[in-house]
């Protein structure tokens, strides 16, 4: 978008934009900054926003108190199959209810959203002794079944189906004077089109699995099969204390590549949401 | 290539009649188009025709074929949308290519026939091209392009100009004509333009609420429409309709007298009908009309009169320089006269006159 602001107008917003950066930037600050500093140096006061000292040991050490990099793998594989189900199943349920015409499609859709409403911890004891009586306790199962077919997966199926609407008809219609069935139109003409919804939907879907701290805490038990938001509590000495410098680094490690992802498909996040008519 | 057969076909919504029985038939290589207001039924059918919309009742054939539960892709029909329906993220060679790919044609095939195709329709420079890089007139000879590869029974247009400014409607108005004319393909052609109309068919079929008014060769329907709607509704501008009555060998209207044919229905509420090119300027005993607005066009002058309190347009080859509240005196041939039913609308018939 092309604005056309006065000078002073703009130094004036840059200048207001990077006062509302401060809450965002200074922790993230702090978590790298602490990360590399020696244990004693974190709380001294007055904090010291640039170390004097530095000690990179901690990130080895992450590893070593810890199975973390099998955490790491754990995290990264179960967010990845999360992703892939999630855009498999909320773009065809999203497409159903966009284009197809069936018996209560709209009072099923409905139902469907007010799985949206219920908070996971309602949900969540329930669900323990459904995994329980299946013998997935301590498994990663939970973690993949639970969002492709649970809140995540229908915040997805909603906005594939707000995009799928928004798609011109005649396109479809055209497909199928072309020769087309509906799973090809669907396939061919409807997913490829709807890349910006599918990008916006993959990087939350996988934000939302690498974030999740509630299921991982109930569902697992053994050091080898947590996930990192978990992970990350168990770094304490002997006597529980926290070891703020290594539990730093090993969050460090954990935010890079959501981070990384961010700066990268920013735009196509924006834009997917965007397309989806969901914007204010 | 094929006849098409519309056999009193009915369309409903739940109970809501958009389609009341209708029966065209259209014969192989012709080019006929459906035209009427918008709500009329005319895209409805042509939808019914693809296998985009369900037939209520009656029977639509394609040849031999009665297509009625058939799916579009059986039908062995080509339609080209109002807003071109291009695949947005193919180039416009798999756009071209895209029917044929899925009907299971070689890839040395498929070549041959866009580029046979790109060939007529002057798009060979862009097939590497996606839609969003072509201009208005370029994307619909790509809808043109991906129609004629398949070299299908039936064309089926559904006002494919519509989104088009005036002058490049003009230039593909005659492309399409000139590709019909090429091809011979049957075509059904949708439009509420009754310039396009008029221009490009055969023969046209003017719809109104779902029914059919009338079906005619261009100049037929100009001639001799069946009723005001018709009348009304082809050429432009419109035919003038003046209220009154026979009295004799004149047509009554407030203080106006209006020749008509001689041995007219007396002592009835009628219309006169008279097209405004059909006014010509008469030096004296004509008929009085007083002059409103004159609009020079440069090749004629379009002037918008009164006549007996009514509006009139008249449409002449003079240079008429006559002044807002003048008078002009008006010649009328009575053959060119039509009378029209006042409550039906429809037109009486001529040796009734």
């Amino acid at each position: 978008m092309k604005t056309d602001l006065s000078p002073r107008m703009k130094i004036a917003l840059y200048g207001l934009m990077l006062i509302l950066l401060v809450p965002f930037v200074f922790p993230t600050w702090w978590m790298v900054t602490s990360s590399v500093k020696p244990i004693s140096d974190i709380f001294a006061f007055p904090p010291e926003i640039i170390p004097s000292r530095f000690d990179f040991s901690t990130y080895g050490q992450a590893f070593e108190l810890q199975p973390f990099a099998k955490q790491y793998w754990n995290s990264a594989y179960i967010a990845a199959i999360v992703t892939g189900g999630t855009l498999i199943f909320s773009s065809m349920a999203g497409y159903a209810f966009a284009r197809i015409d069936f018996p209560f499609a709209n009072t099923l859709f409905m139902v469907v959203l007010i799985g949206l409403l219920i908070p996971s911890e309602v949900t969540i004891v329930p669900l323990f002794r459904l995994f329980l009586s299946w013998d997935m306790i301590n498994t990663h199962w939970p973690l993949i079944l639970v969002p492709v077919f649970g809140a995540p997966s229908v915040f997805a199926t909603f906005i594939m189906r707000q995009f799928f609407i928004a798609l011109p008809k005649e396109l479809e219609e055209a497909a199928r004077v072309d020769g087309l069935g509906r799973f090809k139109i669907f396939w061919t003409i409807a997913l490829p089109l709807s890349k910006p919804a599918l990008g916006a939907v993959a990087i939350f879907t996988f934000l939302h699995s690498w974030n999740l701290y509630l299921e991982p805490i109930v569902f697992l038990s053994s050091p080898e099969k947590f996930t990192l938001p978990q992970a990350l509590t168990q770094f304490t000495d002997a006597y529980g204390g926290a070891m703020w410098n290594i539990q730093l680094a090993a969050a460090t490690m954990t935010a890079l590549p959501v981070l990384i992802v961010f700066v990268i498909a920013q735009r196509q996040f924006v834009e997917g949401l965007a397309h989806t008519g969901l914007k204010g | 290539m094929a006849p098409v057969t519309f056999s009193n076909v009915k369309k409903s919504y739940g109970a809501v009649k958009v389609i009341h029985g209708v029966d065209i038939d259209i014969a192989d290589g012709e080019f006929v188009v459906l035209v009427g207001p918008s709500g009329c039924g005319k895209s409805t059918l042509l939808r019914m025709l693809a296998g985009l919309e369900t037939i209520s009742d009656g029977e639509i054939a394609i040849g031999d074929l009665v297509v009625n539960d058939l799916e579009p892709k059986h039908r062995d029909i080509a339609m080209v949308f109002q807003n071109y329906a291009l695949y947005p993220h193919m180039t416009v060679e798999e756009n071209m290519g895209f029917s044929l790919l899925h009907r299971g044609a070689s890839t040395a095939e498929i070549k041959e026939r866009v580029d046979w195709a790109a060939g007529i329709l002057g798009l060979a420079e862009y097939l590497g091209r996606r839609p969003g890089q072509l201009s208005g007139g370029q994307r619909q000879r790509v809808a043109m392009g991906r129609a004629i590869v398949r070299n299908p029974k039936v064309f089926l247009f559904d006002e494919p100009l519509s989104n088009l400014d005036a002058k490049l409607r003009v230039v593909m108005r005659g492309e399409i004509k000139a590709l019909h004319q090429k091809l011979k393909t049957t075509t059904l052609y949708v439009t509420h333009d009754q310039v396009e109309a008029m221009t490009m068919a055969d023969k046209i079929v003017v719809l109104n609420g779902g029914h059919i008014e009338q079906i005619g060769t261009p100049l037929d329907l100009y001639d001799n429409p069946v009723n005001q709607f018709v009348a009304a509704f082809i050429g432009s501008p419109s035919m003038n309709f003046i209220k009154g009555r026979v009295d004799g060998d004149h047509f009554v209207a407030g203080d106006a007298r209006l020749p008509v044919p001689p041995g007219a229905a007396e002592g009835r509420d009628l219309v006169y009908g008279i097209r405004p090119e059909h006014f010509t300027l008469a030096a004296d005993g004509g008929i009085e009309a007083e002059v409103v607005v004159v609009e020079p066009m440069g090749s004629e002058t379009q002037v918008t009169m009164r006549i007996a309190g009514q509006n009139v347009f008249g449409t002449f080859r003079e240079r008429v320089l006559a002044l807002p509240g003048s008078r002009l005196t008006l010649n009328v041939d009575p053959a060119d006269t039509h009378l029209f039913d006042a409550e039906t609308g429809l037109r009486l018939p001529r040796d009734a006159v």
